[in-house]
């Protein structure tokens, strides 16, 4: 059986690779929800394919508005596919170790909380 | 699925966020009390992956892509609906502060859809149908698709509550294209749940192992 060192190696590198196809190979295309907003401002069918000049209209009245650090997981358009591989490989790390130090201080502060369990 | 701030009022938004913590606090629990030691790298692995494949997006024709949302996987894997709220909305918060996919105000809605709804159907469906097919493969598609056509509805219902969507145009457009990005989400899946089950199946809560036995 795999020791948990080797599964986590093993399942980040899978993660990354995966992460790093996504770059080159994800579609373009909206996802289902985007797809929804252009059906029912009449710019799309629902079976049709996306016109190349659709864009969604946002009403941005009483809304909050947020620019994030890598917007489309992306350093921009002058970094091209170099910044979506930094976008990405960070993200994943970035997942992977917010979630292990999440889950590890809970465990830890359970315990000390917890000292006969 | 990610819903942008600009699909949701603040006020709406508010009101999903307050729903959504009373589940991320229950899922902290969870974490505290469930959560074994030994599956803490199983956990971030999971969510490593889930942040990658979610990138993933892939054609499912009529003009839309579609990628893994994860919360029934998560919640298989580790066998708990909590499992799915805790992972999901620590990819959420990732996504949506660093990547600006989903928005900040939505995170609410998108953790209740994608986390709680998608976590709890995936469970469930996949706990009830184990039990009636004794098939992992069948079970683990069956409530994957679920967990992402499910959530679908959901969102476009929201959507329609914000003024964003008509209700019968939204509820039919979303339940179409993730009709058709469920089956992504079903193979991926399965997919997954047979690959960590071969390597690790002591990490893994789903009774594949023990109804294999059993149904021998």
């Amino acid at each position: 059986m795999m020791d948990n060192k080797t599964f986590i190696i093993a399942g980040i590198i899978i993660a990354l690779l995966i992460g790093v196809v996504a770059v080159f190979l994800a579609s373009g295309d909206p996802d289902g929800l985007e797809s929804t907003a252009l059906v029912v401002q009449g710019q799309k069918s629902i079976t049709g394919d996306t016109p190349s000049d659709a864009e969604i209209e946002e009403d941005l009245n009483g809304k909050f508005a947020y620019s994030s650090p890598m917007p489309d997981y992306s350093l921009g358009e002058s970094m091209g596919p170099a910044g979506g591989l930094i976008a990405i490989v960070f993200g994943t790390i970035f997942a992977f170790l917010i979630v292990l130090g999440l889950a590890y201080g809970i465990k830890v502060a359970g315990k000390s909380t917890k000292p006969n369990q | 699925m990610h819903i942008p701030d600009a699909f949701i009022p603040i006020w709406q938004g508010a009101i999903y966020w307050i729903i959504a913590l009373v589940f991320v606090a229950l899922a902290l629990r969870w974490a505290r009390n469930e959560m074994s030691e030994e599956k803490l790298p199983l956990v971030a692995v999971l969510a490593a992956g889930i942040f990658a494949l979610q990138s993933f997006n892939l054609p499912v024709s009529m003009g839309t892509s579609g990628h893994l949302v994860g919360g029934a996987l998560a919640a298989i894997i580790l066998g708990s609906p909590f499992a799915a709220v805790f992972i999901l909305t620590l990819v959420l918060i990732v996504q949506g502060v660093l990547f600006g996919d989903g928005g900040i105000t939505t995170m609410g809605a998108n953790i209740i859809n994608m986390g709680v709804i998608g976590g709890f159907v995936g469970f469930y469906s996949f706990k009830g149908l184990m039990g009636v097919t004794k098939n992992m493969p069948v079970s683990g598609f069956i409530a994957a698709w679920l967990a992402c056509l499910i959530p679908a509805l959901a969102c476009a219902v929201e959507m329609f509550l914000a003024g964003t969507f008509p209700l019968q145009e939204g509820l039919v457009a979303m339940g179409i294209y993730h009709a058709a990005i469920g089956v992504i989400e079903g193979i991926v899946t399965v997919a997954a749940i047979y690959l960590i089950t071969s390597v690790r199946p002591d990490l893994v809560d789903t009774g594949v192992k023990t109804t294999k036995g059993a149904g021998a």
